[in-house]
């Protein structure tokens, strides 16, 4: 593995952290919804998208047409499509790095990507997305085999995310356009609308001037 | 489901390359600041608002002051887990 990829890997770990109890969730939640390891396995290999996974398996198991639940699900990511650009000013995006760009790695990325030397950014995202994805996989495949001991991993980890995010978040907190956009999304989340929010964040944020 | 699966699997992918891969005029201005700070508060305040929130607050006080001394974001971010936990 190349230096600035093993650099991205490790970096990766506070991620790792938040990832799994989360990946291990849906692979119970796949068991519950009757699917069996191998087609739980496939929507965390090929998909690699949390929220949208989540929307699909738990509609389906509610009766929902799975074309129909996969289409929500990509209104979900519809978020996704204001990564690469935000990410665009430090790293070209080829097909690995974005079938990569979860959330999470978006928000590593931009904090760390600017600092990096140019020609290291691509390979220390792709070990930044793959850790994630490795642990996203692994979690996943826990789960699938019913690992039930592994519940309460979800919650004793849930505030791994949130304690990531916030880190990432800081400096940018005295960014009024950032501010407003934060609230306008969480205001839009208590009212179950995550998705809807986190779009309209980004189309808040093409408001503002670059710093 | 399989094909279901390959729809979503495609879908997302594409809206994740697309915008990326394509040069385009577009000023994206703070829309990243902006997601990243929207990411941060629906990941740590879920409807509806409780008294959980505080426990929330005050981890995440213990994760900053765990920023600021460590200097290390994964450390941190494993001390807001162990207080959070603890709280």
């Amino acid at each position: 593995m190349e230096v600035p990829m093993k650099a991205g890997f490790l970096a990766a770990w506070p991620l790792v952290l938040g990832y799994f109890p989360v990946a291990v969730a849906f692979g119970l939640l796949g068991r519950e919804a009757d699917l069996s390891p191998w087609e739980i396995q496939m929507v965390s290999l090929l998909v690699f998208a949390g929220a949208s996974q989540f929307a699909l398996v738990g509609l389906v198991a509610q009766g929902t047409p799975p074309l129909l639940a996969a289409g929500l699900g990509l209104l979900l990511n519809l978020r996704h499509a204001f990564y690469g650009p935000a990410l665009r000013p430090y790293l070209r995006g080829g097909p690995l790095e974005a079938f990569l760009l979860t959330d999470e790695v978006f928000a590593l990325a931009l904090k760390t990507l600017p600092h990096l030397p140019e020609e290291e950014r691509r390979a220390h995202f792709l070990g930044l997305g793959l850790g994630a994805y490795l642990s996203w996989n692994l979690g996943t495949l826990l789960g699938s085999l019913g690992a039930e001991g592994l519940k309460g991993l979800s919650q004793a980890f849930g505030f791994a995310l949130p304690a990531l995010f916030f880190l990432l978040a800081l400096p940018h907190l005295r960014n009024r356009v950032a501010l407003l956009a934060g609230g306008v999304a969480l205001v839009l989340h208590l009212l179950g609308q995550t998705a809807l929010g986190l779009v309209l964040a980004g189309a808040l944020g093409l408001l503002g001037r670059r710093p | 489901m399989t094909l279901a699966v390959l729809f979503l699997a495609l879908g997302t992918f594409l809206i994740r390359f697309l915008p990326w891969r394509k040069p385009g005029r577009l000023h994206l201005g703070q829309a990243g600041p902006a997601l990243v700070v929207a990411l941060f508060l629906a990941s740590a305040f879920g409807p509806p608002p409780s008294w959980a929130w505080l426990k929330t607050l005050a981890a995440l006080g213990a994760t900053y002051l765990a920023e600021r001394l460590l200097r290390n974001l994964g450390l941190a971010v494993l001390v807001g887990m162990v207080l959070y936990a603890l709280f």
